[in-house]
């Protein structure tokens, strides 16, 4: 822990990041409902909540998409990793558009007077037996309470309260609902609705998601290439002063490779506080500072310094030809392991 | 991301992607044709 510990507060970033997704929400939500007036004016009001079904569909669905792509887009470039800092708000925001488009669906049921309708079509186990047929609401509900207890959780008491390591298995659920939804969409809509541009989005959505998972994964175990066991980093220049690089080994435990002038270090990538992602930080007051919630330690050691307790995994380094390299063999916590280097 | 996260992450996925992208599939090959315009009317429901 630092004496400069913080809880996470609002700041200006945060505000323009929420601000820019409720702009953005509203944008495609608006843009959505106007081509649909523009294409095919709605005749009455269940045709008008018909309208806004799809345009909160279509939103929370392309929003979800966004969210799943964010990991593996900063993987492969730095240059994403802002989109990383705020997903929860992100998350949070797509779950309250989901529902209003489950809300809007009981709207339009409720307008032409067939709730019970609703009732039938969600407990009719016949139906449930059928593939094409299936009660494709079921599965939107489905998704929807998944999506409600991700967003639930997703504030910093529960991270603490439900330790980081479940708290992450817990959010990795929403893989789970998101291929739930691509059927929800397969099974609903796009049987209806005989347009080429939806089975269009549904496959380019699902596609580039899967797509960039398996390129970042790709990429990963290219940068991981071993000299005998040790992973070459680069030459000490190529890591930035004060920051790191971030390398993976072989198991996929991240390594952060520090360079504080003319001292190279590394450390596991996960904070000891809440597992936070400690190579995206920087060297402050000469102590790796965790860019979450400032949790800071020692770059020689691991070591949080005194008064504070917290030590991290180290890795042996070593320089070999003006390639600095990293033993991906972690030594046990607070083990001395930078070593000097000519100031890159 | 622990170790375990990943290697839980990276027997998911694949399995999931395979399962979602045949139901897609499925789903596309199997929907009904579009509607006749002689055929007779009933109320749609919300898409």
């Amino acid at each position: 822990m630092s004496a400069g510990f913080q809880a996470v507060q609002w700041n200006r970033k945060k505000l323009v990041y929420d601000a820019i997704l409720l702009a953005g929400a509203a944008l495609f939500i608006g843009t959505f409902m106007a081509v649909g007036v523009w294409r095919n004016p709605p005749a009455d009001p269940p045709a008008w909540i018909d309208l806004r079904i799809n345009a909160l569909g279509t939103c929370a669905f392309v929003m979800l998409t966004i969210i799943l792509m964010i990991g593996p887009l900063t993987r492969l470039d730095s240059r994403f990793l802002p989109l990383l800092y705020n997903r929860r708000h992100f998350g949070v925001l797509t779950f309250f558009i989901a529902l209003a488009h489950a809300w809007s669906v009981v709207d339009w049921f409720s307008a032409v007077g067939a709730l019970g309708d609703l009732v039938t079509e969600l407990t009719n186990n016949r139906k449930y037996m059928q593939f094409i047929g299936f009660p494709m609401k079921a599965l939107g509900l489905f998704g929807l309470l998944v999506m409600f207890l991700l967003a639930a959780t997703s504030h910093d008491f529960w991270l603490a309260f439900l330790t980081p390591r479940i708290w992450k298995t817990l959010h990795m659920a929403l893989y789970v609902a998101y291929g739930v939804l691509v059927l929800h969409v397969a099974l609903g809509v796009m049987q209806e609705d005989q347009r080429a541009f939806i089975p269009i989005l549904l496959g380019c959505s699902f596609a580039a998601v899967t797509l960039l998972h398996l390129a970042a994964a790709w990429r990963e175990r290219e940068n991981a290439a071993t000299s005998g066991g040790w992973i070459a980093v680069g030459p000490p220049a190529s890591i930035p002063d004060k920051c790191a690089r971030i390398v993976t080994a072989p198991g996929g435990e991240r390594i952060a490779v520090f360079r504080d002038g003319g001292q190279i270090g590394a450390l596991t990538n996960l904070c000891a506080h809440q597992n936070g992602p400690l190579g995206e930080g920087r060297i402050i007051d000469g102590c790796v500072t965790c860019p979450w919630h400032g949790y800071q330690y020692r770059l020689e050691d691991g070591c949080a310094p005194p008064p504070f307790t917290e030590r991290l995994v180290t890795y042996a380094v070593r320089l070999r030809e003006g390639i600095v390299e990293v033993d991906p063999n972690p030594l046990p916590p607070g083990t001395k392991a930078a070593i000097r280097v000519a100031a890159g | 991301m622990t170790r375990g996260h990943r290697a839980v992450h990276r027997a998911l996925w694949p399995a999931l992607a395979l399962i979602v992208a045949l139901g897609v599939t499925m789903a596309l090959v199997w929907r009904p044709p579009p509607e006749q315009p002689e055929a007779p009317t009933t109320e749609a429901q919300p898409k």
